[in-house]
């Protein structure tokens, strides 16, 4: 059959060799395209005996099938003494061995499958996921339900993850985009869990049993989503999902935990952190939104107008225009459960900094003052609604995106009218986002680097609190 | 409503999925007759595709003094070309021209460190700025980037390596011929507009990913100082100032020698109809001239006879870096390479994970890898992070205790097993998405001269003896051969 298409292939090329003379090329600025039937994928959802949803996509391309468990979670839910438990946990329900199968065994018996099973926890959300090959999975999903419900923390294991954990921590300034990266969190969520990091003091205080307990209270079934996708038979799977995961009905799970949102103050920062490298990193920023605004969509638009994308006015002024910064650019990272951020970020020479850092926020600023162009906003509508299919180029990234939209409580129909609400903003609507949302006088300015070449003393933008950046390690 | 459009989804699903193919039931191959490489494949799971075009000329393809110029050219492939990018290409042109005299002489001068002139280098930078200013008048700014986005296009980027310089696009399927049309414009009417701006860019970008990350840096070194003569051991960006003598007129000869069809190896993988793809293929690249054939590199690396130790004082936390010299890619040896790579590194049940991590916890992560690139002659390298009080040379002794046992006592038969059962996987995932089947196909076409390694390779590792990784072992890992790389703390105890 190979052959067949080859060699009409050759029949081709010999015709448009011929033509070839004649060919006008098409100009990519009139380019007309054929229609492009694109219907958005879904997912089944299912529920489970024991009431746990699942989201189900088939698909044989490949002899795969992967799973992930989302768990409502989250180092958000720690004490701030124990910073470091969630993630630590998360790591240590892999690591540590489950349903009394030891840690090395259950490594040598999944990589021998070349099989995979993985857990994490994040801020607002735990997961645990799965791969393998169509003839492992039964055998691997065994395991895998081990590690969600039955992991056995190992004394060990969990010893090692604490002097992972401290050595990370010895190690965290040595890179300055580390530090500046957590700085300007922590600054933006000063007082929240958010805004916690671990220190070597939280980290030596989590115990075992901490782990253990931490794990019982979230790690419920009725406090899991699964989203299934690949190349599995679907009658077969249900049969094999109800009988790892009962017929009980877990339900009546506690409330979790009240977190608070962080509190609305909008008040400047300057912070600095000396670091005797010939390139400072800048970051500014405040808080944003969550999901449940409605102006999502002018934000968005205005998010790719300003610095997301090669074409943003901050990319195109300081790296474009002026050749200030290789990385420039800025982002609402819109919050899901608690209140977002906005983040903008470069790394320029020192000798560029204020230059860099006033060139941002002026830029920042003239999107309080004016609208956007017609142009711009079309190219920015254009995009997020031409490139909208993206998100759904694989059974995997369709079936867990479906899932986290239910985690996250996202409102019925959002991706099906994602296209058309992006297609209302006006430029009035991204003028007013930009108006309530963009703060530059309030931002938590975050800049490492050696002051001492800097163009400019950093206290022409506020008064500066420096940065304990010594790594002392308790003995 | 929701029940029922599920219920059609799944249907299709079933309806249109052939069994898993194999990759060499997949792609197709075509040659286009001025040399250019095409291999499609049809993947109809979204509406999407993903080109790849790779030019076989990376950094180890650059003479001394034109070290960055690879990189450079690829940053300046965006800029435009005669039509694109430009409002009027004649008027502009006259302008480009001046800014490159000018810049030439500038640079020139610079060149001449403290004897330079400064009240001469003042004066040709207004100058330049002026000219600049003029030509700008004329730009359209990042037009192919604004021309891919609002049609769609994702992940329009490029890469450079030592061996080779890659441009990629996903794009809606219906988009392709905007592809065609851009790329095939780039290939022969590029315009290198905006160079000396783009150059301080680049310097940017070294700060930021070399001079800045203590890591980074120690890698930068460790790989120069393993190689004397080869051009391997230059950094693909260029020193700092090697990056400042650059200029358009460097970049565009350097375009001129590399960038030609029969260079080229296109990968383009999605939802397409091959026969339509070949032709529009055929229609906008079939009738660029060939050029002539570039030569290979020549210079062989001449035998280590001792071992290398580089220091890098930083102001960070020790990292040690190992490496021993080793064959190039596809090379006998190299696939017994393939296999003590993956028993040492690969994974919670590798050696170097289970003694130094978990036994003895001298270090938090280590891994182990071939650098820096692969067409030629290259470097089996050992990665990691010591625990503290544990220090680089506790873990130098346990990795090269590892070394020492590879030597002498035969891996046992489980572990090749594993390494064939890993790879059987990896050969099904690795088809699962456009982007990463098309990166593959030209990485592997353009690095071992045919992109069939990649259903090869588990058979010749299968091949591979418990022997033959002894004999591997001794003749590579010696002492001679190894160079060391270590971060010692600035200010620290030692």
């Amino acid at each position: 059959m190979r052959r067949l298409i080859i060699s009409i292939c050759f029949l081709l090329s010999t015709i448009t060799a011929v033509c070839a003379a004649d060919f006008q090329p098409g100009n990519p600025r009139t380019m007309k395209f054929p229609e492009l039937n694109f219907q958005i994928p879904k997912a089944e959802r299912i529920v489970l005996e024991c009431g746990m949803p699942v989201y189900l996509l088939r698909d044989t391309e490949l002899p795969i099938i992967g799973v992930t468990a989302m768990v409502r979670a989250g180092s958000v839910y720690e004490p701030a003494a124990k910073s470091g438990l969630a993630g630590m946990a998360g790591s240590v329900m892999r690591s540590g061995g489950a349903g009394g199968m030891a840690p090395e065994a259950m490594d040598d018996e999944l990589e021998f499958m070349a099989s995979a099973v993985e857990s994490g926890i994040g801020s607002d959300m735990g997961t645990v996921s799965l791969t393998s090959l169509k003839k492992n999975f039964s055998r691997t999903l065994q395991i895998f339900r081990q590690v969600l419900l039955h992991p056995d923390f190992s004394e060990k294991r969990v010893e090692i993850a604490r002097r992972q954990a401290i050595e990370g921590l010895r190690r965290q300034n040595d890179d300055p985009k580390d530090i500046a990266g957590r700085e300007i969190h922590r600054a933006i969520y000063a007082g929240h869990p958010l805004g916690t990091v671990p220190t070597f003091e939280s980290v030596s205080a989590v115990t075992r049993q901490d782990m253990i307990d931490y794990h019982r209270s979230f790690y419920r079934l009725d406090r899991m989503i699964l989203a299934v996708s690949g190349d599995f038979d679907r009658s077969e799977l249900l049969k094999e999902l109800n009988a790892v995961f009962g017929a009980v009905k877990n339900s009546g799970a506690p409330d979790l935990p009240n977190i608070a949102q962080p509190k609305q103050q909008f008040q400047g920062e300057v912070l600095y952190g000396k670091k005797d490298v010939n390139q400072t990193v800048i970051r500014m920023g405040h808080l944003g939104l969550t999901k449940d605004s409605p102006d999502i969509y002018a934000v968005r638009l205005l998010d790719y107008i300003l610095g997301g994308s090669f074409t943003s006015r901050l990319t195109m002024e300081v790296r474009t225009n002026q050749g200030l910064a290789y990385s420039v650019g800025s982002h609402f990272d819109i919050g899901r459960r608690f209140t977002g951020s906005f983040i903008a970020e470069t790394e320029t020479k020192a000798e560029s900094t204020a230059k860099a850092i006033s060139l941002m926020k002026g830029i920042i600023t003239d999107l309080t003052k004016e609208p956007v162009s017609d142009a711009e906003l079309s190219a920015a509508r254009e995009y997020m609604i031409n490139s909208f299919m993206f998100g759904f180029t694989s059974p995997a990234s369709i079936v867990t995106q479906r899932a986290r939209l239910e985690y996250f409580g996202y409102p019925e129909g959002y991706l099906e009218q994602f296209r058309e609400n992006i297609a209302k903003v006006t430029k009035a609507d991204i003028l007013s986002a930009a108006r309530k949302y963009l703060h530059p006088d309030a931002f938590k300015l975050v800049v490492i680097g050696n002051g001492a070449k800097f163009d400019q003393p950093l206290s022409m933008f506020g008064t500066v609190r420096e940065l304990d950046l010594k790594t002392t390690v308790p003995k | 409503m929701k029940r029922t459009m599920l219920a059609v989804a799944l249907l299709a699903t079933i309806a249109t999925c052939t069994h898993a193919a194999t990759l060499e039931q997949k792609v197709v191959e075509h040659t286009l007759k001025n040399g250019m490489k095409l291999l499609l494949v049809e993947r109809h799971t979204s509406p999407t595709v993903a080109a790849w075009i790779r030019f076989r000329v990376g950094s180890v393809d650059e003479r001394s003094d034109e070290r960055g110029i690879a990189h450079l050219l690829e940053h300046m492939l965006f800029k435009g070309t005669t039509t694109l990018g430009t409002k009027d290409y004649a008027a502009e042109k006259p302008v480009l021209d001046r800014i490159e005299e000018v810049a030439q002489a500038l640079t020139a001068e610079k060149a001449r460190r403290e004897k330079a002139d400064a009240g001469k280098i003042a004066g040709l930078e207004k100058q330049l700025a002026s000219l600049e200013a003029d030509a700008s008048r004329y730009v359209i700014k990042d037009e192919f980037f604004e021309l891919y986005s609002r049609n769609g296009g994702t992940g329009y980027n490029a890469f450079t390596s030592r061996d080779g310089t890659t441009y990629l696009i996903s794009l809606p399927s219906n988009k392709l011929e905007l592809w065609a049309a851009i790329e095939s414009d780039r290939l022969q009417n590029a315009v290198l507009r905006e160079f000396y701006t783009e150059r301080s860019v680049v310097m940017e970008e070294r700060r930021r990913s070399y001079d800045a990350d203590p890591e980074s840096k120690l890698w930068e070194t460790f790989v120069a100082s393993s190689f004397l003569a080869h051009a391997y051991g230059q950094p693909t960006i260029g020193w700092m100032s090697d990056i400042e003598n650059l200029t358009r007129s460097k970049a565009e000869q350097f375009f001129h020698s590399y960038y030609a069809p029969n260079n080229a190896i296109v990968a383009i993988v999605g939802d397409i109809d091959t026969t339509a793809t070949i032709a529009l293929v055929e229609r906008y690249f079939g009738a660029i001239k060939p050029g002539k054939q570039p030569p290979p590199v020549t210079t062989l690396e001449p035998a280590q006879a001792g071992e290398r130790r580089i220091e890098l004082l930083a102001d960070a936390e020790p990292t040690v870096i190992m490496g021993f010299h080793k064959p190039a890619i596809s090379t006998p040896d190299d696939y017994v390479f393939d296999v003590i790579n993956m028993i040492l590194g690969s994974g919670r049940t590798s050696r170097f994970y289970k003694k130094l991590v978990i036994e003895k916890q001298i270090a938090t992560d280590i891994g182990a890898f071939d650098a820096p690139g692969h067409r030629y002659p290259n470097l089996f390298v050992v990665s990691a992070n010591p625990r503290a009080p544990h220090t680089a040379a506790d873990v130098e002794a346990a990795v090269q205790a590892e070394l020492e046992l590879l030597k002498t006592t035969p891996v046992a038969a489980r572990d090749l097993q594993r390494i064939l059962n890993k790879m059987e996987y990896e050969e099904a995932r690795r088809m699962g998405t456009n982007g990463g089947l098309a990166r593959n196909l030209t990485e592997y076409e353009a690095t071992t001269g045919n992109w069939r390694y990649m259903t090869e390779q588990r058979s010749k590792i299968a091949g591979v003896t418990p022997d033959d990784i002894m004999r591997v072992a001794r003749t590579y890992f010696t002492r001679e051969n190894r160079t060391v790389g270590f971060i010692t703390k600035k200010g620290g105890d030692k």
